[in-house]
């Protein structure tokens, strides 16, 4: 009776938890107008990184007699130095800067996560090796090696950039992990799992890890802003491949082509990858206010 | 973004407070400050004044002089204006040549400029090394004595291995003070320079290795301050810019309009846009610029555009060692596939014109060289059929409206460029979509610098890359690009060799021989037989190379340079006209010439 009735209360309570969560997040949301239209902002490029490729053909149309063409109806963030609709470039180009920006935060918040707790919870000799390792890390100078890195590897996917640039970020999040953990293991449940022999596996996966879920979850997104600014900075520096529908190129082309900075013909050119890269970061800042909310009792009190 | 545009803007204001304060605190008379960039270089203030070091302080025609100017001719590398050199004979067999020097030159110090200053420029460029420099005997075209006639005059001969381009490059030679650079000079250098001319073995080599031992040392030299013998000298330089006074001892000094020269510092070509859109530049050098910044500098006050022949040629280069690019088929038919007008409307519309064919050569050069074989030869213009026919003539199939390899396998068409040559990426990204309308997979990759993209290039890392050809005017130089040592041919000590594909350089992996005319030729030969053919037999070789380029398609001609000048008249007139043959010269030497007053209100 017990060994059949316990698991179904147990799950119930689960899915009553999940159910209370969900609706806990959409009050957060619903509070502030700001919060779903972050929400709506993330959907949208998600969607444009999804299926964006899919609205064109594989070679964007191109217009010859309208080179550096001004907003119009049909091109409302006008063309490009061939005559191609640079809204058409955005939204093609959305998938790569959306993928990096993943792989980068998937790499940066595992590789930090699992260093830092393993360092905190283990502490000793592990800690010291572990943190001399994340010193080493976080005095890398990111961008000088990316730059010579780039003279020997073309990232041409998108997931080998999320990759470098993610075993070039974790080192914050691996320190700030480690101060949590470290911090947690001394709480008195982590000391009641330890004292009814729990194991390590159980402790750090069960106990330590969900309590620091939104504080990942946050370093995640913020992550893949950083992601974004990095590969669209070392594309608009020139020293990554050309796709002519990457932002960071686009820029590259609208200032160093276009001479958008001096005349007003390329300006378009120029602030639509300016403009997404904005309203992407917005969207995701958005996001992480209302997962603040969400994960901060005391916020959600007020 | 807001960073460039900010420092951009920052640089506006200190570059235009230093014009305000160099106008005012320095005094310049009636003759004015003429505001310049150095088109060669950009302005290192901590770098010495030395012309031998590539960001030394010394601007050619101002305060840096040579022994004359070559004019810009499309075919006669030997025609020059006389400078620190007021005229010179050369011997029928181009074996010995004469320089007289301006009776009246002097160095900005009030000594006379002399044969001993001449020699001991050939002396320090010996030790930088040089096609007329060069310390083996048996290199072509190097000097093997130099001999003072009189304090002014001077005899140099040339070693056993003649080349037509002496003349041109001894004229081309660097003048510095005896008086302040001879020191650099061992006492037995001449001695040591006909060890190393004349001998062979470890004495030899010794003497090779103590000149150019000398390089860093000349290279690094720091005179106190400027001596010059050209009408301007260094007042002082600062990150921002360079100020130039006049020089009182400059040999023509009536003809010299402007009392001081200002030239700007830039960091990029937007720079020189903004100091054009702005009004500050009296003279720019040719600078990339896009249609619409041309229309905005061509709005302000005075402003105005000399353009004239510039040998140089943008080509698209194969590596004929990578397949399918051996095949003369898929040449030919993505020169059919390229439409050449769309693409130099695209990436150099101010600056280029598109090109007729592809011969190897400047359409006009092209043209003088050939007359009405010129016309004779293949224009490639867009024709997909033709295309098409030629891609099935090299096996290729074509399934589900792609072009695939002989074995079936998907081709993919890869272009290469550096990425700092923002016209070439535009050019590269317009024919990689033109490809693509045709069936052709093709894409663009940028390489992060110039010098990594010739060293990947030079080992043969890619199958198609942009590639500068036709740099006249010597037929030698023009054909070189194609048939030199990017192509396998190398000349050394007057012996021509072929190295095989992938080794020594060779990435375009060119055949030895082809057939041109129902004979096979080899056009590295032919080149090499440039350097010492007389003009009668140079037209022919040069026939020959353009009709076997225009088969064989070596490279795909693009764009042919125009260059471009930017004036404005505003302060200062009597700029070179279009097509003048001084156009790529400073203005510090059409101001030698005669030419750029000061406007009178």
């Amino acid at each position: 009776m017990t060994v059949t009735v316990l698991p179904e209360v147990a799950g119930t309570s689960r899915a009553t938890l999940r159910r209370n969560f969900w609706r806990g997040v959409w009050r957060v949301l619903r509070r502030k107008p700001s919060r779903m239209a972050g929400v709506g902002i993330v959907a949208l490029f998600a969607l444009m990184g999804a299926f964006g490729p899919l609205l064109y053909p594989a070679n964007l149309p191109r217009d010859d007699n309208a080179l550096y063409a001004p907003p119009s109806l049909a091109h409302p963030f006008g063309t490009d130095f061939e005559g191609t609709d640079v809204l058409a470039l955005v939204v093609t180009g959305a998938r790569y800067v959306l993928l990096t920006g993943l792989a980068t935060a998937f790499i940066t918040v595992a590789l930090g996560t699992a260093i830092g707790l393993f360092a905190g919870f283990r502490r000793g000799r592990w800690d010291t090796a572990l943190m001399r390792l994340t010193d080493l890390n976080l005095a890398i100078p990111g961008l000088p090696l990316l730059l010579v890195l780039s003279t020997v590897w073309k990232f041409t996917s998108p997931l080998e950039m999320g990759l470098v640039l993610g075993l070039l970020g974790w080192g914050g999040v691996a320190r700030a992990v480690r101060s949590q953990t470290l911090s947690l293991r001394e709480r008195g449940f982590i000391e009641a799992a330890r004292g009814l022999g729990l194991p390590t596996r159980h402790i750090v996966g069960r106990e330590l890890l969900p309590s620091m879920a939104p504080y990942i979850a946050m370093n995640m997104l913020i992550a893949v802003t950083g992601a974004v600014y990095a590969q669209v900075g070392l594309f608009f520096l020139g020293v990554l491949p050309f796709e002519a529908n990457n932002w960071g190129v686009m820029l590259n082309l609208a200032v160093f082509s276009g001479g958008a900075l001096t005349t007003p013909a390329a300006l378009p050119y120029l602030l639509a990858p300016l403009l997404a890269i904005l309203l992407l970061t917005l969207g995701i800042v958005l996001i992480v206010d209302a997962m603040d909310e969400i994960f901060n009792p005391r916020l959600r009190e007020e | 973004m807001k960073r460039l545009a900010t420092m951009a803007a920052l640089a506006s204001i200190v570059t235009a407070s230093a014009c305000g304060g160099a106008g005012q605190v320095d005094g310049a008379g009636p003759g004015g400050i003429f505001t310049t960039i150095d088109g060669s270089k950009q302005i290192n203030a901590s770098a010495p004044i030395n012309p031998f070091n590539p960001v030394g302080s010394v601007f050619a025609g101002y305060n840096g002089m040579e022994l004359a100017w070559p004019k810009n001719d499309p075919t006669d590398p030997n025609v020059f204006y006389p400078a620190i050199a007021r005229s010179w004979t050369e011997t029928p067999d181009q074996s010995q040549v004469v320089i007289h020097l301006q009776p009246n030159a002097r160095w900005s110090d009030g000594r006379p400029v002399t044969s001993e200053d001449v020699k001991v420029s050939i002396g320090l460029a010996y030790t930088q090394g040089g096609t007329a420099y060069a310390l083996d005997p048996a290199a072509a075209g190097a000097a093997a004595d130099v001999r003072i006639v009189d304090p002014a005059t001077v005899e140099i001969t040339q070693g056993a291995n003649k080349s037509s381009m002496f003349l041109s490059n001894l004229l081309s030679t660097v003048v510095v003070p005896a008086h302040v650079y001879g020191r650099l000079l061992p006492g037995n250098f001449w001695q040591t320079l006909k060890v190393a001319q004349y001998s062979s073995g470890p004495a030899a080599d010794r003497a090779r290795a103590s000149i150019t031992g000398l390089a860093d040392k000349v290279i690094a030299f720091a005179p106190k301050q400027d001596v010059s013998a050209g009408p301007f000298v260094l007042e002082r330089v600062n990150p921002g810019a360079a100020l130039l006074k006049r020089n009182p001892y400059f040999y023509n000094n009536k003809v010299i309009g402007p009392d001081k020269v200002k030239v700007l510092n830039y960091t990029g070509n937007e720079q020189i846009w903004n100091y054009l859109i702005s009004g500050q530049l009296d003279n720019a050098p040719f600078t990339s610029v896009p249609a619409a910044v041309m229309d905005r500098i061509r709005q302000v006050s005075g402003s105005g555009v000399i353009s004239g022949y510039s040998p140089v040629v943008t080509s698209l280069a194969f590596n004929q060692a990578h397949k399918p690019y051996d095949n003369v088929h898929v040449r030919r038919a993505l020169a059919y596939l390229i439409d050449r007008r769309q693409v130099t409307r695209i990436a150099s519309p101010e600056g280029g014109t598109p090109a007729v064919t592809t011969s190897g050569i400047h359409a006009r050069a092209a043209k003088a060289w050939l007359g009405g074989g010129f016309d004779a030869l293949n224009p490639y213009r867009l024709d997909p059929a033709k295309a098409a026919a030629e891609l099935k003539a090299a096996g290729m199939t074509r399934r589900g409206g792609r072009w695939a390899l002989p074995d079936g396998k998907p081709w993919k068409v890869e272009i290469h460029v550096p990425a700092s040559f923002s016209d070439w990426v535009s050019a590269a990204k317009s024919i990689t979509s033109q490809l693509g309308d045709h069936g052709i997979d093709a894409s663009v990759v940028t390489t992060a610098d110039y010098t990594l993209y010739l060293s990947e290039l030079a080992q043969g890392k890619y199958d198609i890359g942009f590639w500068l050809i036709g740099l006249g005017p010597s037929p030698y130089n023009i054909y070189q690009r194609i048939y030199g040592q990017a192509n396998g041919w190398q000349l050394f000590g007057g012996r021509l060799k072929h190295v095989a594909p992938g080794t020594e350089g060779n990435w375009m992996g060119g055949p030895q021989t082809v057939q041109a005319g129902g004979a096979r030729v080899d056009p590295g030969q032919l080149t090499g037989d440039l350097n010492f053919a007389s003009p009668a037999r140079q037209k022919q070789i040069i026939g020959t190379l353009a009709e076997v380029t225009n088969q064989q398609l070596p490279v795909v001609q693009l764009w042919d340079y125009v260059n471009t000048q930017f004036v404005n008249t505003s302060r200062y007139t009597g700029f070179p006209p279009n097509d003048s043959e001084a156009l790529r010269l400073s203005s510090g030497v059409w101001m030698q010439l005669g030419m750029i007053r000061k406007r009178q209100a």
